[in-house]
């Protein structure tokens, strides 16, 4: 089941932080969505696209969960080598094209491109 | 009065300096709001603008004033709607001069403009706590203003305010504030309201994938998007709100929106520092109380925060050279692979960490995160490169230009450009050492 069927996300930055922030559509779309988007899984995932630590914040009531790196834009929108500035404003892609398995609740981004 | 009625009508005239002009006028024009307010100043478009006022003292306000307040001015001043922006940059002062003499020549006469200084604290560099040691030449720095300032401005009679670096949010809560309960979550909820309405149609389906992606009956149109609804609010006198936009505005305002910007570029939700007071989102609930219309409530504060944010800005040696080369036709991808790899030999002396060589339509956004997919029929070769000085620089371009007589056939349309190095520092100062004036102008 991919993430982007269950949930719509949005990526922002801050200086150094990006920001992904996922809302579900139901409860039981957020309930699955916070069991297989452990900080642990979703670092490994980010990680191949982007440095470091994961956070995680939980809003049950908005049924939304935010995830936050802090060194993952090192230098901000300024230092990027990406084309043009403001690549990150795809980076919410990574999340969205997450498939979950529904019976062990683990990730794969399927069909992912591996040479640079 | 009564709780049911609003206490106060507030639009949202632009996210960002390069935004549409139109929203704004629509909206003034409207008789639906009692003021706009436009967001118009990034940390990217505030260094042009030091620079600019560092070669001109008169310079460094936004140069799309005249644009965008030429039709603005006058749809206002017809229905009586307030102006509030940071558009005034690096020099508010002389945007306020501006904006009164433009009003002047539009035949808009009698109207009181104030701009907002203080934003600037480069003098006292010395007192800001820096994240981290500033290295390089450091050439701005500037408070977040809260929304105090132009509330004092708006409470003494001016239509237009125009300041430099203020918090986003407050320019939407600064006329709101005296319509407020006392109670701190009163102006918790207009802060939030400011902090949703701040990027203009993001809030309204802009930059916005539905659930599932694009697909039939649902998503907005490219004629949607042509004419997108840029929201407005409805403040009541506790601090929530009725978000909506103008009656039949092209626009998506559901809880999946306005939850989307509630969270955008927010790092704790439960404790998002504002410069008047510390939100807490964590409460927030959104209703759908009609079509495209969405009652937000529930916004609470732990009180001010101790100190203000400061952007400092900091001019690093050197350049980063981004150029691209295409390829076409029959064996594009394949060329275009060729011509990367004999890139990477011919630039191999260059330290990973400072070149990036990939394929835009391929990999060149997301890197081994993008998708697979069929080569595309057209494609670029591009490279970026951290590079000490012009002669570098050049050096970059000039390799990527060789290939179009020594590389695989057919490169073409190249591209290329050099950016200066820019970091942006973030710091904290005692918000008693910023001291803020108003100065006035009338048309």
């Amino acid at each position: 089941m991919r993430v982007g069927d269950i949930a719509v996300g949005r990526a922002g930055d801050k200086g150094d932080m990006l920001d992904l922030t996922l809302v579900a559509a139901d409860d039981a779309s957020f309930s699955l969505m916070s069991q297989a988007l452990s900080v642990h899984a979703v670092q490994h995932m980010l990680n191949k696209v982007v440095p470091g630590p994961v956070l995680r914040y939980d809003l049950p009531g908005l049924k939304a969960l935010k995830f936050v790196m802090p060194e993952a834009l090192g230098g901000g929108v300024y230092a990027t080598l990406r084309p043009g500035l403001h690549w990150q404003k795809a980076a919410i892609w990574l999340l969205l094209d997450l498939d979950i398995d529904p019976q062990t609740l683990a990730l794969c981004l399927h069909n992912s491109e591996a040479s640079s | 009065m009564n709780p049911h009625k609003p206490v106060y009508r507030i639009g949202s005239g632009a996210g960002f300096a390069g935004d549409r002009v139109d929203p704004a006028v629509a909206l003034a024009a409207s008789g639906k709001v009692d003021a706009v307010a436009l967001e118009c100043l990034a940390e990217r478009t505030l260094v042009p603008a030091i620079k600019a006022r560092a070669d001109n003292s008169e310079a460094g306000a936004d140069p799309r004033l005249r644009r965008r307040l030429t039709p603005l001015l006058p749809a206002a001043a017809s229905t009586g709607c307030k102006i509030i922006s940071n558009l005034g940059a690096a020099n508010p002062r002389a945007a306020g001069m501006a904006i009164a003499q433009l009003a002047k020549g539009l035949g808009v006469s009698g109207l009181k403009v104030a701009a907002v200084e203080g934003d600037d604290v480069i003098a006292m560099a010395d007192k800001v706590k820096w994240v981290k040691p500033v290295t390089g030449k450091l050439i701005g720095a500037h408070a977040y203003l809260g929304c105090v300032p132009m509330a004092e401005a708006l409470e003494a009679g001016a239509d237009v305010v125009v300041t430099g670096r203020v918090a986003d949010s407050a320019l939407f809560a600064a006329p709101v504030r005296q319509f407020l309960n006392s109670d701190p979550n009163a102006l918790a909820g207009a802060l939030t309201v400011g902090h949703l309405l701040e990027c203009g149609g993001q809030l309204t389906g802009g930059n916005y994938d539905t659930l599932g992606g694009p697909h039939p009956g649902n998503p907005l149109s490219a004629a949607d998007f042509a004419a997108l609804g840029y929201p407005l609010a409805l403040v009541y006198a506790d601090g929530s709100a009725d978000i909506t936009v103008l009656d039949g505005a092209p626009a998506i305002v559901d809880a999946l929106t306005c939850t989307l910007q509630l969270l955008y570029e927010v790092h704790d939700p439960s404790r998002y520092a504002t410069p008047d007071l510390v939100l807490d989102f964590s409460g927030i609930r959104f209703e759908q109380i009609g079509h495209n219309i969405i009652r937000m409530s529930g916004a609470r504060t732990s009180g001010p925060p101790p100190t203000l944010k400061v952007a400092g800005f900091i001019e690093l040696p050197g350049f980063i050279v981004d150029c691209e080369i295409g390829f076409a036709g029959t064996g594009a991808w394949e060329r275009a692979k060729r011509a990367a790899d004999a890139l990477r030999m011919r630039l191999s002396d260059w330290a990973d960490e400072d070149i990036a060589i990939d394929l835009v339509g391929v990999n060149a956004i997301l890197r081994a995160g993008s998708l697979s997919a069929p080569p595309p029929a057209e494609l670029r070769v591009h490279v970026s490169a951290r590079c000490q000085d012009a002669e570098m620089a050049q050096q970059i371009e000039d390799e990527v230009y060789a290939l179009t007589l020594s590389g695989p056939a057919g490169g073409c349309s190249v591209r290329s450009e050099k950016r200066n190095r820019i970091e942006v520092l973030d710091g904290f100062i005692d918000p008693a050492l910023v001291k803020t004036q108003l100065l006035w102008s009338q048309s």
